[in-house]
């Protein structure tokens, strides 16, 4: 294994040098993101140090706040006609504004360093919308986990974390009685749709397919979707407590770090916030895939990733060259992910040292799904259908999550009708 | 006798009296206090939370007074905390503001002076629908001329600047400014400006010795409404400029909707105060003479 | 037309200097009407063709004509956004009034320190709307605001929950944008009741009235244009509502119960990319303004002439 984290950073130096070699460019970026403070900024300054050891001029262009801000940033940038070198964009919105003939091509670059090999298949169709790399991920997130804390378990009864959603009623039904919260959260739209479609999915992975994939109206008002909001329902009127809205991510971190909660079902970097909490792996709290009712390892995944749009200054472009290298490479992978909690983009690079057990069971799963045919991608975290679908979906499962007399069968079919709406 | 019959009634009465206004009194005072507490109760939860303890305010709630004092929250605010991609604080934000305020506030304050000047004094055929025209800026949202705004910034070659943010402040702020003037300036009587020119004063010779000399409260309510609604705009600067070349409001609420960190009250609780500190000044000292303009001119 | 005769009286001989002279307010006004040309009419210009068009991740001029207009109605979320803004509007501009005014008479009746309560009132005006929402939301929070802290003082039963129920949350807005702009409203007040002529309250007096009724009927009267500007002034707050909502209930939450239309632009134009659809909406947002204004503009040049006649 050493010997061949060896070679790749030979690998690395060389392609630099033939970089290097190649244009006499200064490489330089500017790299629009929305990781703004805290943590996440942490993270990407990672980025920009390798960067800036690698020769480059680094430059970033952090928006605070709200996606749409960032959205709103780069396309005030395209209008003002100064595209950003380099700027995160994820899901469809690679397909969208490759579409507009603006992005740079990264075909050449991938096929001389090999990314089809390492970078994980489930990705491809993102990162090539129409055959050609023009995105760079940076990490896989898995959103279907289920975290167990250990103080809230204990006073509810609960031995080991539920495999399938009988058991986790089950339990839960164990936590109620014993007083304690059972599913810790807070209702925002990302994570109520969070919450919901590791649901759909544990529940029935074809729907899940239909409905959140490909954008299938009959598929949301199927049967089985009405069976996915009682379950959901269920979860809401008697596993959550009343103040989940309004309730921030820190105070429902805090429900299982005092005990009064058992469960919360979150994507992977709640590992960071579990630990900024005080919390330790294996004593304080435990993790797991949530529950499924087919019996096979399952993974959803959310990548974060980097588009360049086309430049003119080669300084520019020579530093799009070597930002991407950088992105790829099993270095840069391995410090950022340690620090957000989610997992290489490379299938290649060795998760023993340093990333916490949580993770290197997230790259077995994500394995494992891939060989089982089980990997999907998240509609939730805006890796599917087009946003103004995802945006008209989520709507209707957080006014589902805030409305406690509108049925099941009410939402399925809002959630078809919201979607057929924005089709017209 | 006699007095004490007459003025038994009289002193019944006046007691009543006495009664009735000490009641209305309390009636008035108890009244204003009740509005006064939920009136304070934030700034008091914000100047008391930027001295506690992070771990004492999530403990104890939001509420509370201080059981031990720290400055650690000003000074990691106005520092290190990491905002904007760098950690070096709001400081340069905070420039960033006065930089963007000061020019928007001047320019669009002089401009107003001006247009109102002419609108008012020299009218001309059709001045009047210019002014109903210009006063349409007056409520056009922001979110219309967003992207309008980042095409011309972008010919302009301002994207990213504070010097574009003072042009659209300046542009937008034009219309509030006029209105404001010309309404004041309508009150002054034109046989003063008549006199004037018979005496062969002109354009700039009124403007100055006339019309200036009667600016002050109108001049103190353009520059008050102007500042605190420059400063606090949040959207044209989180859209044209970035990091640490961002206004501080952008960088307030950059903070406060911060994705999936921990929320620190404290740093947050100090920041607001920071960047309310510049608007709050203003109408401290200004508020009396605001109060007293805006009747004066921009609501009639 | 005073003016015009002046100029006339002046001009005999038009040398450059002054010619110069002459045209010097159009040469110092014509910058700022450019300027606000461009930005009012152009701007708008583009935008409603941009309704027209179907632009979607960028602005695109293919026309489609008034599809948007019509599929919008359709759209649940602008139909809360739109309801939410009538609820609003009239709550939030009739209460801020009428706290306004409260206040206002109760300064005025001669209270010690005048100039602290006019203070305390005022301030929240110097503040954003941003930084507004962020405090009142830690406020409203159920587990470290109000009800934290009435339940630590043993009232453990108590609950204050406005922002978390979707169908109180519209009311936690509307509370807090009165906190913000009532002092706005008392300011004018106060003013107003200071500008009335002390001669209609001795008169008042004289006929017997009390205070009650010198109020109703001679003061309030007076200053009722005060009223109309207020309220237009506060209309055009509602209308553009966007940073409070953002902050307070993080961006029309719990659910979608507390969607504007400002939000609702901004989301499609820039989050979802539906531009058109987006600047539909954005246009609409003007129609409401100038639904608003066009009355009371002219309302003004009806008043104005009318002064202009008695005076």
């Amino acid at each position: 294994m050493r010997n061949r984290g060896y070679l790749t950073a030979i690998a690395g130096l060389m392609s630099l040098g033939l970089m290097a070699g190649g244009a006499l460019a200064e490489p330089k970026t500017n790299m629009l993101h929305q990781w703004d403070s805290g943590s996440d900024a942490a993270a990407i300054a990672k980025l920009g140090e390798m960067f800036t050891a690698a020769g480059g001029k680094w430059e970033q262009t952090s928006i605070a706040g709200h996606t749409a801000n960032t959205l709103a940033k780069l396309r005030a940038d395209v209008i003002a006609g100064n595209a950003p070198p380099a700027v995160q964009l994820k899901g469809p919105e690679i397909a969208e504004w490759n579409a507009t003939g603006m992005t740079a091509d990264l075909d050449a670059q991938a096929k001389e360093e090999g990314w089809e090999k390492v970078v994980v298949p489930e990705l491809l169709p993102v990162m090539k919308p129409t055959g050609k790399w023009v995105a760079a991920p940076m990490n896989i997130h898995r959103i279907n986990w289920l975290w167990g804390a250990t103080k809230g378990m204990t006073k509810a009864g609960i031995t080991e974390l539920p495999k399938t959603w009988a058991e986790f009623n089950a339990d839960c039904d164990k936590a109620v009685a014993a007083k304690v919260i059972c599913l810790a959260h807070f209702s925002q739209d990302w994570t109520d749709a969070t919450t919901f479609e590791v649901v759909v999915y544990g529940q029935n992975i074809d729907l899940f397919r239909k409905a959140f994939v490909e954008g299938d109206t009959a598929a949301m008002r199927s049967p089985d979707m009405v069976k996915a909001f009682e379950q959901y329902r269920l979860m809401v009127s008697k596993y959550m407590d009343p103040a989940i809205a309004g309730r921030d991510y820190d105070t429902t971190t805090a429900m299982l770090s005092k005990g009064d909660a058992a469960f919360m079902i979150m994507g992977d970097w709640e590992i960071g916030i579990l630990t900024a909490a005080g919390m330790k792996q294996g004593a304080d709290y435990v993790c797991q895939q949530a529950p499924t009712d087919w019996g096979k390892p399952g993974f959803i995944l959310n990548s974060d990733s980097v588009v360049f749009f086309k430049q003119k200054d080669p300084d520019f472009i020579a530093g799009q060259k070597l930002l991407a290298h950088l992105i790829l490479s099993p270095e840069f992978q391995t410090v950022f992910n340690q620090a957000k909690g989610s997992i290489p983009a490379r299938l290649d690079v060795d998760l023993s040292k340093g990333f916490n057990p949580c993770q290197q069971l997230s790259k077995k799963d994500l394995q494992a799904s891939i060989a089982g045919g089980t990997l999907v991608r998240s509609m939730a975290h805006n890796m599917t259908v087009l946003q103004k679908y995802r945006g008209a979906m989520m709507e209707v499962i957080t006014t589902f999550v805030n409305t406690p007399n509108m049925s099941p069968k009410d939402a399925a079919n809002a959630m078809a009708d919201a979607v057929e709406a924005q089709k017209s | 006798m006699v007095d004490a019959t007459l003025s038994a009634p009289f002193d019944a009465a006046a007691a009543r009296a006495a009664r009735k206004y000490f009641i209305g009194r309390v009636g008035i005072y108890a009244f204003l206090s009740l509005f006064a507490f939920i009136y304070i109760l934030p700034l008091f939860v914000v100047v008391a939370n930027s001295f506690r303890p992070l771990p004492e305010i999530i403990q104890n709630g939001l509420i509370g007074f201080p059981h031990s004092l720290t400055f650690g929250a000003w000074s990691q605010v106005w520092n290190s905390y990491c905002v904007g991609g760098t950690c070096e604080g709001i400081r340069h934000n905070f420039f960033n503001s006065l930089e963007m305020t000061i020019p928007a506030t001047i320019i669009s304050t002089l401009l107003g002076l001006m247009n109102g000047y002419i609108l008012s004094k020299w009218r001309f055929y059709g001045s009047e629908v210019i002014f109903t025209c210009m006063m349409f800026g007056v409520f056009m949202p922001g979110q219309v001329s967003l992207m309008p705004w980042a095409f011309v910034l972008g010919q302009l070659g301002l994207a990213n600047s504070i010097t574009g943010l003072v042009l659209i402040h300046c542009v937008q702020g034009l219309s509030f400014t006029t209105l404001f003037c010309r309404n004041y300036y309508v009150n002054i009587p034109d046989d003063l400006i008549k006199a004037a020119r018979i005496d062969g004063a002109g354009f700039w010779r009124i403007f100055y010795k006339i019309i200036l000399p009667l600016s002050p409260p109108i001049l103190i309510v353009t520059v008050i409404w102007q500042f605190t609604g420059i400063w606090n705009e949040y959207l044209f600067g989180v859209v044209f400029t970035a990091g640490r070349g961002q206004p501080i409001t952008a960088s307030l609420v950059g903070m406060a909707t911060g994705g999936t960190n921990v929320r620190v009250y404290d740093v947050m609780s100090a920041g607001v105060l920071i960047g309310a500190i510049p608007p709050l000044l203003i109408y401290l000292f200004g508020g009396r003479y605001f109060v007293r303009g805006l009747t004066q001119g921009a609501i009639k | 037309m005073t003016e015009a005769t002046i100029l006339a009286e002046h001009g005999s001989g038009p040398s450059l200097r002054e010619r110069l002279q002459h045209a010097m307010p159009f040469i110092v006004l014509a910058p700022s009407l450019l300027a606000s040309f461009i930005y009012v009419f152009v701007f708008t210009i583009w935008t409603f063709y941009i309704s027209l068009s179907d632009s979607s991740l960028l602005p695109t001029y293919h026309f489609v004509g008034f599809e948007h207009y019509v599929s919008i109605w359709a759209n649940k979320r602008w139909t809360i956004a739109y309801s939410n803004l009538l609820l609003y509007s009239v709550l939030y501009v009739s209460l801020a009034i009428l706290i306004g005014l409260g206040l206002a008479i109760a300064i005025d009746q001669r209270v010690r320190g005048e100039a602290i309560w006019r203070t305390i009132f005022l301030y929240p005006l110097a503040v954003s709307f941003a930084v507004t929402g962020t405090v009142w939301a830690w406020l409203y929070s159920p587990n470290a605001g109000i009800e934290f802290f009435v339940r630590s003082l043993g009232w453990t039963d108590f609950t204050f929950r406005l922002t978390t129920d979707r169908n109180l949350a519209i009311y936690a807005v509307i509370a807090t944008g009165i906190w913000q702009s009532s002092g706005f409203a008392m300011a004018l007040f106060l003013a107003g009741l200071r500008s009335v002529d002390p001669d209609l309250l001795k008169a008042a007096q004289i006929d017997g009235a009390g205070p009650f009724r010198t109020y109703r009927k001679v003061i309030i009267p007076t200053i009722a244009p005060i009223f109309i500007a207020v309220a237009v002034v506060l209309l055009q707050f509602a209308i553009r509502t966007f940073d409070l909502v953002a902050a307070l209930t993080n961006n029309g939450g719990p659910g979608i119960a507390t969607t504007f239309p400002a939000t609702y632009v901004y989301d499609l134009m820039f989050q979802r990319g539906q531009i058109a659809e987006g600047a539909t909406a954005a246009i609409l947002m003007l129609g409401a303004l100038a639904f608003v204004l066009v009355p009371y503009s002219l309302w003004l040049v009806w008043r104005r002439r009318r002064e202009s006649a008695h005076g």
